[in-house]
Protein backbone atom coordinates (compact mmCIF):
# COMPACT_ATOMS: atom_id res chain seq x y z
CA UNK A 1 0.00 0.00 0.00
CA UNK A 2 1.72 3.57 -0.66
CA UNK A 3 -0.03 6.67 0.11
CA UNK A 4 -0.03 10.36 -1.54
CA UNK A 5 -0.70 13.85 -0.14
CA UNK A 6 -1.34 16.28 -2.65
CA UNK A 7 0.58 19.41 -1.74
CA UNK A 8 -2.18 21.47 -3.99
CA UNK A 9 -4.77 20.42 -1.64
CA UNK A 10 -3.97 20.12 2.10
CA UNK A 11 -4.73 22.98 3.80
CA UNK A 12 -2.96 21.84 7.00
CA UNK A 13 -6.26 20.52 9.35
CA UNK A 14 -3.85 18.11 10.56
CA UNK A 15 -6.79 15.55 11.23
CA UNK A 16 -4.22 12.94 9.44
CA UNK A 17 -1.15 12.80 11.76
CA UNK A 18 -3.69 12.48 14.54
CA UNK A 19 -5.27 9.52 13.18
CA UNK A 20 -1.92 8.73 11.91
CA UNK A 21 0.42 9.86 13.51
CA UNK A 22 3.43 7.49 12.55
CA UNK A 23 2.70 7.69 8.93
CA UNK A 24 1.82 11.59 8.32
CA UNK A 25 4.45 14.72 9.23
CA UNK A 26 3.44 18.24 9.38
CA UNK A 27 5.27 20.90 8.26
CA UNK A 28 6.58 23.32 11.11
CA UNK A 29 5.49 26.52 9.60
CA UNK A 30 1.95 26.20 8.43
CA UNK A 31 1.23 22.21 9.24
CA UNK A 32 0.39 20.83 5.94
CA UNK A 33 0.73 17.00 5.87
CA UNK A 34 3.33 14.58 3.80
CA UNK A 35 4.06 11.09 4.16
CA UNK A 36 6.73 9.69 6.18
CA UNK A 37 6.95 7.16 3.93
CA UNK A 38 5.22 6.22 0.48
CA UNK A 39 5.13 2.57 1.69
CA UNK A 40 2.53 2.22 4.10
CA UNK A 41 3.49 -0.27 7.08
CA UNK A 42 0.90 -3.19 6.86
CA UNK A 43 0.26 -1.79 11.03
CA UNK A 44 -0.68 1.16 10.04
CA UNK A 45 -2.46 0.93 6.74
CA UNK A 46 -5.94 0.96 8.49
CA UNK A 47 -4.95 4.08 10.14
CA UNK A 48 -3.86 5.81 6.85
CA UNK A 49 -7.10 4.27 5.50
CA UNK A 50 -9.24 5.91 8.10
CA UNK A 51 -7.13 9.56 7.59
CA UNK A 52 -7.65 9.91 3.90
CA UNK A 53 -11.28 8.84 4.66
CA UNK A 54 -11.22 11.81 7.09
CA UNK A 55 -9.24 13.96 5.39
CA UNK A 56 -11.65 17.89 4.99
CA UNK A 57 -9.77 18.10 1.49
CA UNK A 58 -9.53 14.65 0.28
CA UNK A 59 -6.16 15.44 -0.23
CA UNK A 60 -4.97 12.30 0.82
CA UNK A 61 -4.79 9.37 -1.56
CA UNK A 62 -3.68 5.43 -1.16
CA UNK A 63 -2.53 2.77 -4.20
CA UNK A 64 -3.84 -0.52 -2.78
CA UNK B 1 -39.64 25.28 -0.08
CA UNK B 2 -41.05 26.92 -3.56
CA UNK B 3 -39.93 25.30 -6.85
CA UNK B 4 -39.69 28.78 -8.90
CA UNK B 5 -38.19 28.35 -12.76
CA UNK B 6 -34.90 29.30 -14.08
CA UNK B 7 -31.37 28.98 -12.30
CA UNK B 8 -33.08 30.22 -9.45
CA UNK B 9 -36.01 27.36 -9.17
CA UNK B 10 -34.65 25.89 -5.75
CA UNK B 11 -36.25 28.83 -3.24
CA UNK B 12 -36.23 28.50 0.27
CA UNK B 13 -37.06 30.89 2.68
CA UNK B 14 -33.38 31.30 4.57
CA UNK B 15 -32.71 33.49 7.14
CA UNK B 16 -30.13 32.54 9.44
CA UNK B 17 -30.31 36.00 11.79
CA UNK B 18 -34.06 34.84 13.62
CA UNK B 19 -34.10 32.92 16.86
CA UNK B 20 -36.55 30.08 14.62
CA UNK B 21 -33.30 29.13 12.23
CA UNK B 22 -31.17 28.53 15.69
CA UNK B 23 -34.06 26.53 17.18
CA UNK B 24 -35.17 24.28 14.15
CA UNK B 25 -32.02 23.85 12.76
CA UNK B 26 -31.84 20.52 12.41
CA UNK B 27 -35.43 20.32 10.68
CA UNK B 28 -34.20 23.50 8.41
CA UNK B 29 -30.86 21.53 7.53
CA UNK B 30 -32.28 18.03 6.67
CA UNK B 31 -35.43 19.87 4.44
CA UNK B 32 -32.56 22.13 2.30
CA UNK B 33 -30.40 18.64 2.24
CA UNK B 34 -33.28 16.80 1.02
CA UNK B 35 -34.53 19.20 -1.32
CA UNK B 36 -32.60 21.60 -2.05
CA UNK B 37 -28.95 21.43 -1.16
CA UNK B 38 -28.49 24.46 -3.26
CA UNK B 39 -31.15 26.72 -2.64
CA UNK B 40 -31.76 30.67 -3.34
CA UNK B 41 -32.96 32.67 -0.86
CA UNK B 42 -35.08 36.02 -1.32
CA UNK B 43 -33.93 37.00 2.34
CA UNK B 44 -31.03 39.91 2.21
CA UNK B 45 -31.32 41.46 -0.90
CA UNK B 46 -31.21 37.58 -1.81
CA UNK B 47 -28.61 35.46 -2.14
CA UNK B 48 -27.44 31.57 -3.03
CA UNK B 49 -27.06 29.14 0.04
CA UNK B 50 -25.14 26.28 -0.02
CA UNK B 51 -26.46 23.15 2.54
CA UNK B 52 -25.26 19.85 1.48
CA UNK B 53 -21.73 19.35 2.00
CA UNK B 54 -21.09 18.57 -1.81
CA UNK B 55 -21.60 21.64 -2.71
CA UNK B 56 -20.32 23.57 0.22
CA UNK B 57 -17.33 21.67 -0.70
CA UNK B 58 -16.81 22.15 -4.47
CA UNK B 59 -18.35 26.17 -3.72
CA UNK B 60 -15.27 27.04 -0.89
CA UNK B 61 -12.80 25.73 -3.14
CA UNK B 62 -14.07 27.23 -6.17
CA UNK B 63 -11.12 29.55 -7.70
CA UNK B 64 -14.10 32.17 -8.72
CA UNK B 65 -15.77 32.05 -5.15
CA UNK B 66 -14.42 35.81 -3.70
CA UNK B 67 -13.48 36.61 -0.25
CA UNK B 68 -12.99 39.91 -0.96
CA UNK B 69 -14.44 43.08 1.12
CA UNK B 70 -13.85 46.33 -1.24
CA UNK B 71 -14.60 48.64 1.63
CA UNK B 72 -14.06 51.70 -0.75
CA UNK B 73 -15.18 50.56 -3.60
CA UNK B 74 -11.53 50.50 -5.50
CA UNK B 75 -12.30 47.18 -7.52
CA UNK B 76 -15.52 44.78 -7.01
CA UNK B 77 -17.48 46.53 -4.70
CA UNK B 78 -17.82 43.12 -3.44
CA UNK B 79 -19.01 42.95 0.57
CA UNK B 80 -16.77 39.92 1.96
CA UNK B 81 -17.72 37.75 4.39
CA UNK B 82 -20.88 39.23 6.13
CA UNK B 83 -24.37 38.32 4.85
CA UNK B 84 -25.96 40.90 5.18
CA UNK B 85 -22.93 43.52 5.33
CA UNK B 86 -22.79 44.41 9.47
CA UNK B 87 -22.34 47.84 10.00
CA UNK B 88 -18.93 47.63 12.25
CA UNK B 89 -17.64 45.73 9.01
CA UNK B 90 -17.94 48.62 6.70
CA UNK B 91 -14.84 50.48 8.27
CA UNK B 92 -12.18 48.18 8.35
CA UNK B 93 -11.59 45.23 6.22
CA UNK B 94 -11.77 41.70 7.95
CA UNK B 95 -8.39 40.96 7.03
CA UNK B 96 -7.11 37.41 5.30
CA UNK B 97 -10.40 36.42 5.26
CA UNK B 98 -11.71 38.89 3.54
CA UNK B 99 -8.60 38.61 0.74
CA UNK B 100 -8.62 36.53 -1.75
CA UNK B 101 -4.88 35.43 -3.22
CA UNK B 102 -2.56 36.23 -4.04
CA UNK B 103 -2.96 39.23 -1.28
CA UNK B 104 -4.19 36.59 1.31
CA UNK B 105 -1.25 34.74 0.71
CA UNK B 106 1.27 37.16 1.52
CA UNK B 107 -0.21 38.21 4.93
CA UNK B 108 -1.15 34.76 5.62
CA UNK B 109 2.37 33.47 5.11
CA UNK B 110 3.61 36.29 7.62
CA UNK B 111 0.95 34.52 10.26
CA UNK B 112 1.46 30.72 9.72
CA UNK B 113 4.90 30.59 11.40
CA UNK B 114 2.90 31.36 14.76
CA UNK B 115 0.01 29.19 14.71
CA UNK B 116 1.15 26.22 12.75
CA UNK B 117 0.71 23.01 15.17
CA UNK B 118 4.59 22.65 16.34
CA UNK B 119 4.07 26.82 17.05
CA UNK B 120 1.30 26.09 18.76
CA UNK B 121 3.00 23.12 20.74
CA UNK B 122 5.06 25.59 22.80
CA UNK B 123 2.70 27.50 24.41
CA UNK B 124 0.82 24.23 26.01
CA UNK B 125 2.19 24.95 29.33
CA UNK B 126 1.45 28.56 29.36
CA UNK B 127 -2.41 27.62 28.31
CA UNK B 128 -2.76 25.44 31.27
CA UNK B 129 -1.19 27.68 33.70
CA UNK B 130 -4.23 30.05 33.01
CA UNK B 131 -6.51 26.96 33.25
CA UNK B 132 -5.08 25.97 36.07
CA UNK B 133 -5.66 29.91 37.54
CA UNK B 134 -8.90 30.48 36.31
CA UNK B 135 -9.76 26.89 38.14
CA UNK B 136 -8.22 27.97 41.19
CA UNK B 137 -10.27 31.27 41.39
CA UNK B 138 -13.16 29.03 42.10
CA UNK B 139 -12.69 25.63 43.14
CA UNK B 140 -12.72 26.25 46.75
CA UNK B 141 -16.52 27.66 45.97
CA UNK B 142 -17.83 24.73 44.44
CA UNK B 143 -19.41 26.87 41.86
CA UNK B 144 -18.46 28.30 38.82
CA UNK B 145 -19.37 29.67 35.18
CA UNK B 146 -17.67 28.02 32.66
CA UNK B 147 -18.32 30.48 30.12
CA UNK B 148 -17.64 34.05 32.36
CA UNK B 149 -14.80 32.26 34.74
CA UNK B 150 -12.82 29.83 32.11
CA UNK B 151 -13.64 29.22 28.10
CA UNK B 152 -13.44 33.91 28.15
CA UNK B 153 -10.31 33.79 29.74
CA UNK B 154 -7.85 31.46 28.52
CA UNK B 155 -8.43 31.99 24.76
CA UNK B 156 -8.37 35.54 25.31
CA UNK B 157 -5.06 35.47 27.52
CA UNK B 158 -3.21 33.10 25.22
CA UNK B 159 -4.37 35.46 21.75
CA UNK B 160 -2.89 38.25 23.76
CA UNK B 161 0.27 36.88 24.25
CA UNK B 162 0.69 35.83 20.78
CA UNK B 163 0.32 38.92 19.75
CA UNK B 164 2.43 40.72 21.87
CA UNK B 165 0.21 42.49 24.20
CA UNK B 166 0.03 42.99 27.73
CA UNK B 167 -2.05 39.67 29.62
CA UNK B 168 -3.63 41.87 31.91
CA UNK B 169 -5.52 43.75 29.31
CA UNK B 170 -7.40 40.62 28.63
CA UNK B 171 -10.82 41.87 29.68
CA UNK B 172 -10.51 44.79 27.18
CA UNK B 173 -10.70 42.79 24.38
CA UNK B 174 -12.80 40.31 25.45
CA UNK B 175 -15.92 42.02 26.20
CA UNK B 176 -16.50 43.80 23.46
CA UNK B 177 -14.97 40.40 21.26
CA UNK B 178 -18.14 38.50 22.87
CA UNK B 179 -20.28 41.27 23.55
CA UNK B 180 -20.08 42.48 19.57
CA UNK B 181 -21.70 39.47 18.63
CA UNK B 182 -23.86 38.31 20.42
CA UNK B 183 -25.70 41.87 20.81
CA UNK B 184 -27.64 43.10 17.91
CA UNK B 185 -27.57 46.23 16.23
CA UNK B 186 -31.29 47.32 17.63
CA UNK B 187 -30.38 46.08 21.28
CA UNK B 188 -30.28 48.81 23.55
CA UNK B 189 -27.21 47.40 25.36
CA UNK B 190 -25.74 48.38 21.52
CA UNK B 191 -24.70 52.07 22.21
CA UNK B 192 -22.31 50.40 25.43
CA UNK B 193 -20.92 47.49 23.47
CA UNK B 194 -19.46 49.82 20.47
CA UNK B 195 -18.31 51.99 23.46
CA UNK B 196 -16.29 49.16 24.87
CA UNK B 197 -15.29 48.09 20.96
CA UNK B 198 -13.75 51.66 20.74
CA UNK B 199 -11.77 51.33 24.16
CA UNK B 200 -10.38 47.88 23.08
CA UNK B 201 -9.98 49.91 19.15
CA UNK B 202 -7.93 52.56 21.20
CA UNK B 203 -5.58 49.71 22.91
CA UNK B 204 -4.69 48.10 19.90
CA UNK B 205 -4.04 50.84 18.26
CA UNK B 206 -1.39 52.24 21.11
CA UNK B 207 -0.40 48.66 21.29
CA UNK B 208 0.54 48.70 16.99
CA UNK B 209 2.32 51.99 17.78
CA UNK B 210 4.24 51.30 20.37
CA UNK B 211 5.53 48.08 18.61
CA UNK B 212 6.29 49.87 15.81
CA UNK B 213 8.62 52.05 18.12
CA UNK B 214 10.11 49.71 19.98
CA UNK B 215 9.37 46.05 18.19
CA UNK B 216 8.61 42.91 20.67
CA UNK B 217 8.00 39.65 19.46
CA UNK B 218 4.35 38.67 18.20
CA UNK B 219 1.78 38.76 15.54
CA UNK B 220 1.36 42.86 15.55
CA UNK B 221 5.00 43.19 14.77
CA UNK B 222 5.23 40.08 12.40
CA UNK B 223 2.43 42.37 10.05
CA UNK B 224 4.82 45.62 11.11
CA UNK B 225 7.43 44.32 9.73
CA UNK B 226 5.94 43.12 6.10
CA UNK B 227 7.00 44.51 3.33
CA UNK B 228 4.74 43.95 0.34
CA UNK B 229 7.44 45.24 -2.88
CA UNK B 230 9.48 46.94 -0.52
CA UNK B 231 6.65 48.87 1.34
CA UNK B 232 4.90 48.18 4.82
CA UNK B 233 1.58 46.78 4.49
CA UNK B 234 -1.27 49.69 5.15
CA UNK B 235 -1.86 50.76 8.77
CA UNK B 236 -5.82 49.88 7.87
CA UNK B 237 -4.95 46.39 6.87
CA UNK B 238 -2.85 45.39 9.59
CA UNK B 239 -5.78 47.02 12.15
CA UNK B 240 -7.96 44.36 9.85
CA UNK B 241 -6.21 41.43 10.85
CA UNK B 242 -5.31 41.87 14.73
CA UNK B 243 -9.02 42.52 14.53
CA UNK B 244 -9.43 38.87 12.74
CA UNK B 245 -7.23 37.08 15.09
CA UNK B 246 -9.16 38.69 17.90
CA UNK B 247 -12.54 38.18 16.48
CA UNK B 248 -11.68 34.67 15.53
CA UNK B 249 -9.55 33.93 18.63
CA UNK B 250 -11.92 34.44 21.50
CA UNK B 251 -15.66 34.18 20.98
CA UNK B 252 -15.19 30.84 18.96
CA UNK B 253 -13.04 28.78 21.18
CA UNK B 254 -15.29 29.51 23.88
CA UNK B 255 -18.61 28.63 22.14
CA UNK B 256 -16.89 25.65 21.43
CA UNK B 257 -16.29 24.57 24.96
CA UNK B 258 -19.15 25.80 26.74
CA UNK B 259 -21.38 23.76 24.45
CA UNK B 260 -18.89 20.64 24.89
CA UNK B 261 -18.99 20.89 29.12
CA UNK B 262 -23.06 21.66 28.76
CA UNK B 263 -23.21 18.30 26.57
CA UNK B 264 -21.03 16.55 28.67
CA UNK B 265 -22.96 17.68 32.00
CA UNK B 266 -26.02 16.31 30.40
CA UNK B 267 -24.07 13.07 29.43
CA UNK B 268 -22.48 11.81 32.70
CA UNK B 269 -21.86 8.54 31.11
CA UNK B 270 -19.70 9.88 28.56
CA UNK B 271 -18.16 12.32 30.24
CA UNK B 272 -16.83 9.25 32.21
CA UNK B 273 -15.51 7.54 29.73
CA UNK B 274 -13.81 10.72 28.09
CA UNK B 275 -12.09 11.25 30.82
CA UNK B 276 -10.84 7.28 31.76
CA UNK B 277 -10.03 7.32 28.13
CA UNK B 278 -9.18 10.33 26.97
CA UNK B 279 -5.67 9.07 25.31
CA UNK B 280 -7.68 7.66 22.86
CA UNK B 281 -10.91 9.61 22.84
CA UNK B 282 -9.43 13.45 23.37
CA UNK B 283 -8.81 13.80 19.78
CA UNK B 284 -12.20 12.48 17.82
CA UNK B 285 -14.34 13.49 20.62
CA UNK B 286 -12.73 17.00 20.27
CA UNK B 287 -13.62 16.93 16.09
CA UNK B 288 -16.71 15.67 16.96
CA UNK B 289 -17.67 18.59 19.25
CA UNK B 290 -16.71 20.83 16.42
CA UNK B 291 -18.55 18.87 14.08
CA UNK B 292 -22.02 19.45 15.97
CA UNK B 293 -21.54 22.87 17.29
CA UNK B 294 -19.46 24.45 14.76
CA UNK B 295 -18.82 27.48 16.42
CA UNK B 296 -18.27 29.43 12.84
CA UNK B 297 -21.36 28.57 11.33
CA UNK B 298 -20.90 29.47 7.40
CA UNK B 299 -18.74 32.33 5.33
CA UNK B 300 -20.11 34.78 2.89
CA UNK B 301 -18.91 34.69 0.10
CA UNK B 302 -19.54 36.43 -3.55
CA UNK B 303 -19.07 34.83 -7.56
CA UNK B 304 -16.50 36.52 -9.11
CA UNK B 305 -17.51 35.03 -12.49
CA UNK B 306 -20.18 33.58 -14.20
CA UNK B 307 -19.93 29.60 -13.55
CA UNK B 308 -22.28 26.51 -13.32
CA UNK B 309 -21.05 24.37 -10.35
CA UNK B 310 -22.78 20.94 -9.65
CA UNK B 311 -25.71 21.79 -12.22
CA UNK B 312 -26.52 25.32 -10.87
CA UNK B 313 -25.49 28.43 -12.87
CA UNK B 314 -24.26 31.60 -10.43
CA UNK B 315 -23.50 35.44 -12.27
CA UNK B 316 -20.75 37.49 -11.12
CA UNK B 317 -21.62 39.33 -8.26
CA UNK B 318 -24.18 36.92 -6.69
CA UNK B 319 -24.25 36.17 -3.34
CA UNK B 320 -23.15 32.82 -1.77
CA UNK B 321 -23.65 31.77 2.19
CA UNK B 322 -21.61 28.57 2.82
CA UNK B 323 -22.88 26.64 5.77
CA UNK B 324 -20.31 24.74 7.28
CA UNK B 325 -22.85 23.67 10.14
CA UNK B 326 -25.23 22.64 8.03
CA UNK B 327 -22.92 20.07 5.54
CA UNK B 328 -21.35 19.22 9.14
CA UNK B 329 -25.10 17.15 9.30
CA UNK B 330 -24.89 16.14 5.71
CA UNK B 331 -26.37 12.26 6.32
CA UNK B 332 -24.52 11.68 2.88
CA UNK B 333 -21.32 11.88 4.72
CA UNK B 334 -22.21 11.47 8.22
CA UNK B 335 -24.15 8.56 9.73
CA UNK B 336 -26.62 9.79 11.95
CA UNK B 337 -25.75 13.55 11.71
CA UNK B 338 -27.90 14.75 14.81
CA UNK B 339 -26.19 12.58 17.39
CA UNK B 340 -22.69 13.25 19.05
CA UNK B 341 -20.44 9.91 18.80
CA UNK B 342 -17.27 10.82 20.35
CA UNK B 343 -14.81 8.18 18.37
CA UNK B 344 -16.97 8.71 15.37
CA UNK B 345 -14.99 7.92 12.18
CA UNK B 346 -14.38 9.44 8.92
CA UNK B 347 -15.47 12.82 11.07
CA UNK B 348 -14.66 14.75 7.40
CA UNK B 349 -15.83 17.92 9.24
CA UNK B 350 -15.75 22.02 7.66
CA UNK B 351 -15.61 23.44 10.77
CA UNK B 352 -12.76 25.05 10.28
CA UNK B 353 -13.67 25.89 6.49
CA UNK B 354 -12.08 24.54 3.63
CA UNK B 355 -9.75 25.39 1.48
CA UNK B 356 -7.29 28.52 1.13
CA UNK B 357 -9.10 29.91 4.30
CA UNK B 358 -9.02 26.68 6.53
CA UNK B 359 -9.03 28.50 9.76
CA UNK B 360 -5.52 29.89 10.70
CA UNK B 361 -5.64 29.54 14.86
CA UNK B 362 -7.53 25.85 14.15
CA UNK B 363 -4.31 24.57 16.29
CA UNK B 364 -4.71 26.93 18.71
CA UNK B 365 -8.64 26.18 19.19
CA UNK B 366 -7.98 22.70 19.86
CA UNK B 367 -5.09 23.19 21.96
CA UNK B 368 -7.06 25.60 24.32
CA UNK B 369 -10.15 23.77 23.91
CA UNK B 370 -8.38 20.10 25.11
CA UNK B 371 -6.45 21.90 27.99
CA UNK B 372 -9.80 23.20 29.38
CA UNK B 373 -11.52 20.20 28.93
CA UNK B 374 -9.13 17.80 30.63
CA UNK B 375 -8.48 20.25 33.09
CA UNK B 376 -12.56 20.54 34.33
CA UNK B 377 -12.66 16.53 34.04
CA UNK B 378 -9.55 16.36 36.73
CA UNK B 379 -10.54 18.75 39.05
CA UNK B 380 -14.29 18.97 38.47
CA UNK B 381 -15.09 15.53 37.59
CA UNK B 382 -18.63 16.01 39.00
CA UNK B 383 -19.49 18.95 37.72
CA UNK B 384 -23.64 19.79 36.77
CA UNK B 385 -24.38 22.84 34.67
CA UNK B 386 -27.71 24.90 35.50
CA UNK B 387 -29.94 24.70 32.95
CA UNK B 388 -31.83 27.48 34.52
CA UNK B 389 -29.15 29.75 34.24
CA UNK B 390 -27.60 28.57 30.94
CA UNK B 391 -28.03 31.39 28.32
CA UNK B 392 -27.01 30.51 24.79
CA UNK B 393 -27.21 32.94 22.07
CA UNK B 394 -30.57 33.68 20.77
CA UNK B 395 -29.43 34.13 17.52
CA UNK B 396 -26.53 31.66 15.92
CA UNK B 397 -26.36 33.80 12.54
CA UNK B 398 -22.36 34.87 13.49
CA UNK B 399 -21.69 32.46 16.15
CA UNK B 400 -22.86 29.72 17.68
CA UNK B 401 -22.44 30.36 21.24
CA UNK B 402 -22.45 30.98 24.76
CA UNK B 403 -23.51 33.50 27.35
CA UNK B 404 -23.47 31.68 30.43
CA UNK B 405 -22.87 28.36 31.76
CA UNK B 406 -23.12 28.09 35.60
CA UNK B 407 -22.64 24.33 36.96
CA UNK B 408 -21.53 23.01 40.55
CA UNK B 409 -19.29 20.62 41.62
CA UNK B 410 -17.84 19.18 44.72
CA UNK B 411 -15.30 22.10 46.42
CA UNK B 412 -11.34 21.18 45.85
CA UNK B 413 -8.30 22.70 46.99
CA UNK B 414 -6.42 25.33 45.24
CA UNK B 415 -3.33 24.23 43.12
CA UNK B 416 -1.74 27.50 42.93
CA UNK B 417 -1.74 31.50 42.98
CA UNK B 418 -4.89 32.87 41.31
CA UNK B 419 -5.25 34.41 37.82
CA UNK B 420 -3.90 38.33 38.46
CA UNK B 421 -0.59 36.79 40.11
CA UNK B 422 -0.64 34.24 37.47
CA UNK B 423 -0.74 36.44 34.56
CA UNK B 424 2.21 38.50 36.19
CA UNK B 425 4.21 35.43 36.40
CA UNK B 426 3.28 34.65 33.02
CA UNK B 427 4.02 37.74 31.46
CA UNK B 428 7.43 38.08 32.89
CA UNK B 429 7.95 34.03 31.40
CA UNK B 430 6.82 35.64 28.16
CA UNK B 431 9.28 38.31 28.27
CA UNK B 432 12.15 36.49 29.71
CA UNK B 433 11.75 33.60 27.25
CA UNK B 434 10.19 35.39 23.99
CA UNK B 435 7.36 32.87 23.53
CA UNK B 436 5.67 35.32 21.14
CA UNK B 437 8.70 34.51 18.64
CA UNK B 438 7.70 32.36 15.37
CA UNK B 439 8.28 28.62 15.09
CA UNK B 440 11.30 29.92 12.68
CA UNK B 441 13.39 31.72 15.66
CA UNK B 442 11.89 29.76 18.67
CA UNK B 443 11.96 25.96 18.72
CA UNK B 444 11.64 25.00 22.73
CA UNK B 445 8.31 24.67 24.49
CA UNK B 446 7.24 27.49 27.28
CA UNK B 447 8.72 26.80 30.47
CA UNK B 448 7.11 27.43 34.03
CA UNK B 449 9.33 28.65 36.95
Amino acid sequence: MKVFVDSQLCQGHTLCSMIAPDSFELSDIDGTSSPVTEVVAPAQQDAVREAAHSCPEQAISIEE
Amino acid sequence: MVAGSGRKKNRYHFDRHTPEYRLQFEKTTEEMQAKCPMAWTETYDGHWVAAGSKEVFELARCPVVSNDHDINGERSGYQGITIPKARRASVVRGGILEMDDPEHRTYRNVLNPYLSPAAVKRWEPFVDEIVRASLDEKIEDGRIDFVDDLANIVPAVLTLAMMGIELKKWAIYSEPAHASVYTPEHSPDADRVAEMNRQMGIDLLTNMLEIKENPRPGMVNALLQLRIEGQPAPDMEILGNLGLIIGGGFDTTTALTAHALEWLSEHPDQRELLSREREVLLNPATEEFLRFYTPAPGDGRTFAEDIEVEGTQFKEGERLWISWAMANRDPSVFDEPNTIVLDRKGNRHFSFGIGVHRCVGSNVARSVFKSMVTAVLDRMPDYRCDPEGTEHYETVGVIQGMKHLPATFTPGPRLGPGLDETLDKLQRICDEQELARPITERKEAAVID
